[in-house]
């Protein structure tokens, strides 16, 4: 085994087994955690893939940002803490769909003869490209925009869900 | 080769976990803010897999964190808009469960 790999196999189940807890466990407050822990693995895996500023935007946007709001969510909802997140309708058949889509999935992963060696190396201008793609017209200026179009309003929306009657 | 570098397989198959994580979540919880967590782990595993294919497929490696990144911007949309939701909801009709939200049931 070399040590990327091991590397990987850690945090990959770093990852997996917080996912699993952030589902299987019994309070809410504790499936909030769990989630972050489970984001921190898959940002050392962003690391192990050479994308060190996705890892950094997974910490700042994910844990920073979606987990705390979950946080904060549950802790503003009195009562919801000590609300379970199982006892649910048919966990059997549930899981029964889970496995059958990992199967699934796994069968295609294993069937198509992928790419084995990264097909460049990480450029030392990587940043920069991924900057200057976002804000060329003939590459994803269209998207970004239209993004930043539903945030506004996202956050427009959220503000009268939130403000009340 | 020296060093055995780790196979893309392997990540997309750490995203398929995670995502089916996910759907067993969505599809077993009784509580709105679980539910939203579910999704948001399902997001995450959709972006690692953009990630890992910009990494292995893709020479310029930009295309896949620009969607990668995308990705990020409706995750956190979608957990602002659905924890407002679930505020609302909690606030006037004093509970998260999905089985207890039945206005809109014919």
């Amino acid at each position: 085994m070399s040590v990327p790999r091991v590397l990987f196999l850690l945090f990959a189940s770093l990852a997996l087994t917080a996912a699993t807890r952030v589902v299987t466990s019994r309070r809410v407050f504790h499936a909030a955690l769990w989630l972050i822990i489970s984001f921190f693995g898959v940002a050392a895996i962003y690391l192990l893939l050479a994308a060190p500023f996705m890892a950094g935007v997974q910490l700042f946007l994910y844990i920073g940002g979606v987990a705390v709001l979950t946080v904060i969510a549950i802790m503003v909802t009195k009562g919801v803490m000590r609300l379970g997140t199982r006892v649910s309708n048919e966990p059997g058949t549930s899981l029964l769909m889970a496995v059958v889509l990992f199967g699934v999935m796994v069968w295609m992963i294993v069937s198509i003869p992928w790419q084995q060696l990264p097909l460049a190396p990480p450029g030392e201008t990587d940043l920069a490209a991924l900057g200057e793609a976002m804000v060329d017209p003939a590459g994803y200026l269209l998207p970004f925009e239209v993004v930043s179009l539903m945030l506004l309003v996202v956050m427009l929306g959220s503000l009268y869900l939130g403000k009340g009657r | 080769m020296a060093v055995l570098g780790v196979p893309l397989s392997w990540y997309l198959i750490l995203a398929a976990a995670i995502f089916c994580v996910g759907v067993y979540g969505v599809l077993s919880s009784r509580n709105l803010i679980s539910i939203i967590m579910s999704i948001e782990l399902m997001l995450n595993a959709v972006a690692l897999n953009f990630v890992a294919f910009a990494r292995f497929v893709e020479p310029g490696q930009v295309t896949g964190k620009i969607l990668a990144i995308m990705i990020y911007v409706i995750a956190a949309a979608e957990s602002a808009l659905g924890l407002a939701l679930v505020i609302s909801i909690w606030r006037t009709e004093n509970t998260v469960s999905v089985e207890e939200i039945s206005e809109l049931k014919g």
